[in-house]
């Protein structure tokens, strides 16, 4: 037992409910007391679902458990009548998965028909969101999936998008934008607006694409094993990820189309790929090698998420912008060995494995990285630290579910990961010129974060030993209540850039306690900035 | 008083309902109460639901967290807590925790109360709070943290007749109120909470209690059978009408009589706008956050048609002047959310009152709609909450109004592929 207080992943029901929700004529029945439906306000509130979600609860309440009634059959009914789905999906929560009631034969009491009817209950204390969308989604498939002929054109599934993905709609356009520049169609997605007669014919694609190692992989591996069907599973994240993908999604199309005896098709030209249809696929290559970015060459990257993002991004920060990844990391103990497989040779050390966000604070605290890249944690998490973020990686949050464009796959969502690298890291001429005069025509800066450390939510090495009146001349005990600094020694602190002001404060401070100084002056501090290489 | 409506108006369903477990008070009780640890003895699924659903972001120090039972603590006899309450300790130092239950807990049947009591300490009592979705809804659970609270709260002698208002409003709320039940003459004991856990108000044989949330029936009645405490009756403290008659009934607790029809007058007159929007207008109350008979009161006495008013408990006898008040309005307790939705289709209702998880989807089906979870977030009590009251009300209705209509190719089509 331990205490927690933020989770990356959701639960079981959580997962089940992100597949049957993003699908058409398919209704949830959570076996579950009164509120453990709580997800849907996730639906209605950050997708915003216009339609109510297909999802009901059939409550337990105390005094049933007590008298040994159930009001499933009668939910069961009830959904039925009133919305007439294709397939009921009956869960149960975590406590009614202690139970260990014989779901199947209450949903069955229902009078509703067998077919229309399937109990999916994993145990909830083993499985969290992701196995379970995972598990739910290779079910059904299995379940509906039949032989049928072929697409005439050469086509694909999209597999694996699922209700709540990471910016999943943009990503969907993006693939769609490049898949029509290929002539390549696409005969279904899944599960994200797929109904029971879109699982049916899932088999008359030419191949699968299934981009999330999360969700829609063991589909695709079911559908490889049953009807051959090949696939390609690597997620095109970055402009060498997306070309690599185009040509296996080529490669595949044509060992079918031989087979067929029908004409292959050709990579276009590559300004086909790009918006406006005349330029670059992505301004990537070119933005990277300009001047200016090569101040990208040292910057020291942290990389944190599910499997699938945080690969695709370590990836793109190393080689296609040539920054300096000083560690990454997942929350999915499961993909951890994947993860390592797909990043051998990107990582300085060791494979980050942990679930506990306050052990990722930590270590951003500790090193400080010029950007990090994790989940809205990692964002909250840095904005204490004053450290840069960008949010890379599910669970989404209300700033994950924006109207606009903003893919994080192909072509676009290079260019849109690029942009967010830019804007969120200092970079560029603006860095030199703000090391170079220090803090000259920014001072505007300074009130803001003397506000934000003197509520003291900002926790350790806030401004506020500045702004106290040290008035005696004496040293004044720094925010963190560790380390006293004299008024001169302050002073030059002051003259340090601000956005680095709290490091500099800080090592300065490891620094003294390793050589033994109790106090800040002017000479530690000096001889500190000598010691850590200015 | 009136004999309650009778029952072939006030109807009771199967509570097929989309709405929050009791766990939903951390969200307010632990700020209201700052000295104050919230534990939730639970699982991932308490866990997540109050990170996403309540929205609740983490902080340097939140003060509440969820002791999470994980697989291998299922075959365990009792759960061992010993070290996460030494760590909330070390590292919140409260004056209190608030020990909640859940569903998978009390599932296990693990004994709570010999739980709290093995772990508190003299300086850190241990509080069990029933809340679990098995038997709490959404603000139900606020009712369980008072009544923990009462062994707490000083013994009053008899004879000191003062008033102790029942529920946690913020403290400007409390200030207002307090400042109103002095200019009638009418002593003031406290609040109930207060916000502090060392600042709990004396109850006594001569305390009036005056309920201010309409969901707090037990902790009421149970001072009242411990401590002798009398409980007024009277509406709510929300609106120009609940809030005269409220404070009338109090003072005449008190031996005071007081006439506030001037007062309540002129609220009308201050929200004449509003009320002239609100006439005739057909309104629905889901069942959400046990508000609902007070809010469709006032929206009746507005002279809006309420079409139904919705509430996931109703308790006869503390809720019987607002049922009285209802009267002719079809009220249903633990209403079918799915015979709601054939109702609200069949009769076209102006605006529906409802939970965050259907509000969108009543909005993308034509209509207009207020979220009720704002209702337990605004100052909307007594003469100043008045306007705030109003307003809530008022607001979807005006603003709908001011944006272009546009027809469903324009604004909706497509926009889900769940959609139709």
């Amino acid at each position: 037992m331990r205490l927690a207080f933020w989770l990356y992943e959701g639960t079981a029901l959580h997962g089940v409910s992100r597949v049957t929700n993003s699908m058409k004529g398919v209704h949830t029945v959570y076996h579950a007391p009164q509120g453990d439906d709580y997800i849907t306000a996730t639906y209605t509130m950050l997708e915003r679902t216009p339609d109510f979600p297909k999802l009901s609860i059939s409550v337990v309440r105390g005094q049933d458990l007590a008298r040994g009634t159930s009001r499933l059959p009668g939910t069961v009914k009830q959904v039925d009548e009133h919305y007439n789905p294709e397939l009921i999906v009956v869960a149960p929560s975590c406590s009614t998965a202690l139970l260990q009631e014989d779901l199947a034969q209450m949903a069955r009491s229902s009078g509703v028909a067998d077919e229309k009817i399937m109990v999916y209950a994993v145990n909830p204390f083993r499985v969290s969101e992701n196995e379970a969308a995972e598990g739910l989604f290779t079910e059904l498939v299995k379940r509906y999936a039949a032989d049928c002929p072929k697409t005439e054109k050469p086509s694909v599934n999209l597999l694996g998008f699922t209700s709540l993905g990471f910016h999943l709609r943009a990503n969907l356009t993006s693939l769609r934008r490049m898949l029509a520049t290929l002539g390549v169609e696409v005969n279904v997605t899944a599960p994200w607006g797929a109904g029971v007669s879109d699982l049916k014919r899932l088999p008359a694609a030419w191949i699968n694409i299934a981009p999330y190692r999360e969700i829609g992989c063991n589909a695709a591996a079911y559908l490889k094993e049953t009807f051959g069907m090949p696939s390609v599973t690597e997620a095109p994240i970055g402009v060498l990820a997306t070309t690599r993908w185009l040509k296996a999604i080529i490669e595949e199309i044509n060992r079918i189309a031989a087979e067929r005896g029908v004409p292959p098709i050709a990579m276009p030209e590559m300004r086909k790929f790009s918006l406006d249809g005349q330029s670059a696929p992505s301004g990537v290559p070119w933005f990277a090698r300009t001047a200016d970015m090569e101040s990208f060459s040292n910057k020291r990257a942290f990389v944190f998420g599910d499997a699938t993002q945080v690969v695709g991004v370590v990836k793109f920060l190393k080689a296609e912008l040539g920054m300096k990844i000083i560690g990454a990391g997942t929350y999915l103990a499961s993909q951890a060995d994947w993860v390592r497989s797909q990043l051998q040779g990107y990582l300085p050390g060791e494979l980050m494995v942990t679930d506990k966000f306050q052990e990722v604070a930590q270590f951003i605290e500790d090193e400080m990285p010029e950007l990090v890249c994790g989940t809205q944690m990692e964002r909250h998490s840095c904005r204490k630290l004053d450290a840069p973020c960008m949010v890379i990686s599910p669970p989404t949050h209300i700033e994950n579910h924006l109207l606009g464009y903003y893919p994080f796959f192909g072509f676009d969502g290079a260019d849109v990961i690029a942009d967010r690298v830019y804007t969120s890291a200092k970079l560029g001429l603006e860095k030199h010129l703000i090391d170079f005069f220090g803090d000259a025509g920014l001072e505007y800066e300074e009130p803001e974060t003397a506000t934000v450390s003197s509520n003291g939510t900002a926790g350790a090495h806030g401004e506020e030993a500045v702004s106290s009146p040290a008035a005696a001349g004496a040293a004044a005990p720094s925010a963190s209540g560790e380390m006293g600094w004299t008024d001169e020694a302050e002073k030059m602190l002051n003259k340090v850039p601000f956005f680095v002001r709290k490091k500099v404060r800080k090592n300065t401070e490891n620094f003294a306690r390793e050589i033994g100084e109790p106090l800040i002056s002017a000479d530690v501090f000096r001889k500190a900035k000598e010691h850590l290489g200015g | 008083m009136m004999p309650v409506s009778s029952d072939c108006q006030n109807l009771k369903e199967d509570n097929v309902t989309q709405s929050f477990c009791g766990l939903a008070c951390v969200g307010w009780l632990y700020q209201k109460i700052k000295d104050s640890f919230f534990l939730v003895l639970g699982t991932h699924t308490c866990a997540h639901f109050l990170q996403n659903a309540l929205g609740m972001m983490i902080f340097a120090k939140p003060r509440f967290g969820v002791a999470l039972i994980e697989e291998m603590d299922l075959a365990r006899e009792e759960p061992k807590l010993e070290q996460i309450i030494a760590e909330i300790r070390r590292d919140h130092n409260p004056s209190v925790i608030f020990l909640l239950s859940s569903c998978t807990p009390e599932v296990m049947k693990v004994d709570f109360k010999g739980l709290a009591h093995s772990l508190s300490s003299e300086e850190t009592p241990v509080l069990f709070v029933p809340a679990s979705g098995l038997v709490f809804n959404f603000t139900q659970a606020e009712d369980s943290v008072l009544q923990a609270l009462v062994p707490y709260c000083p013994e009053a002698p008899a004879g000191d007749k003062k008033v102790v208002f029942v529920g946690s409003v913020n403290d400007m709320t409390a200030d207002d109120m307090r400042a109103e039940a002095e200019q009638l003459g009418i002593p003031v004991g406290g609040f109930l909470p207060e916000s502090r856990f060392d600042r709990l108000p004396a109850v006594g044989p001569d305390t009036v209690l005056a309920p201010i949330q309409p969901y707090l029936s037990r902790v009421c009645s149970r001072l009242s059978r411990e401590r002798g405490a009398q409980v007024l009756t009277s509406l709510f403290p929300f609106g120009p009408d609940g809030t005269r008659a409220f404070w009338e009934d109090l003072a005449a607790m008190f031996g005071k009589t007081v006439d506030l029809a001037d007062r309540e007058k002129a609220a009308w007159q201050k929200i004449g706008e509003q009320t002239a929007l609100l006439r005739g207008k057909k309104i629905f109350l889901t069942a959400d956050t046990m508000m609902e008979l007070p809010l469709a009161r006032f929206l009746k006495h507005a002279g809006a048609d309420v079409v139904e008013c919705s509430s996931a408990y109703i308790n006869k006898k503390f809720h019987a002047r607002e049922l009285e008040a209802l009267d002719g309005v079809r009220v249903v307790e633990q209403p079918n959310f799915h015979r709601q939705l054939e109702e609200v289709k069949r009769t076209r209702p102006d605006m529906i009152v409802t939970s965050l998880m259907t509000a969108n989807p009543f909005v993308g089906n034509g209509f207009v709609v207020k979220w009720s979870m704002e209702f337990t977030l605004m100052s909307i009590h007594s003469w100043s909450g008045v306007f705030t009251l109003a307003n809530l009300f008022v607001a979807p209705l005006l603003r709908r109004k001011s944006l272009p209509e546009f027809d469903d190719s324009v604004w909706l089509e497509g926009v889900m592929p769940s959609s139709k």
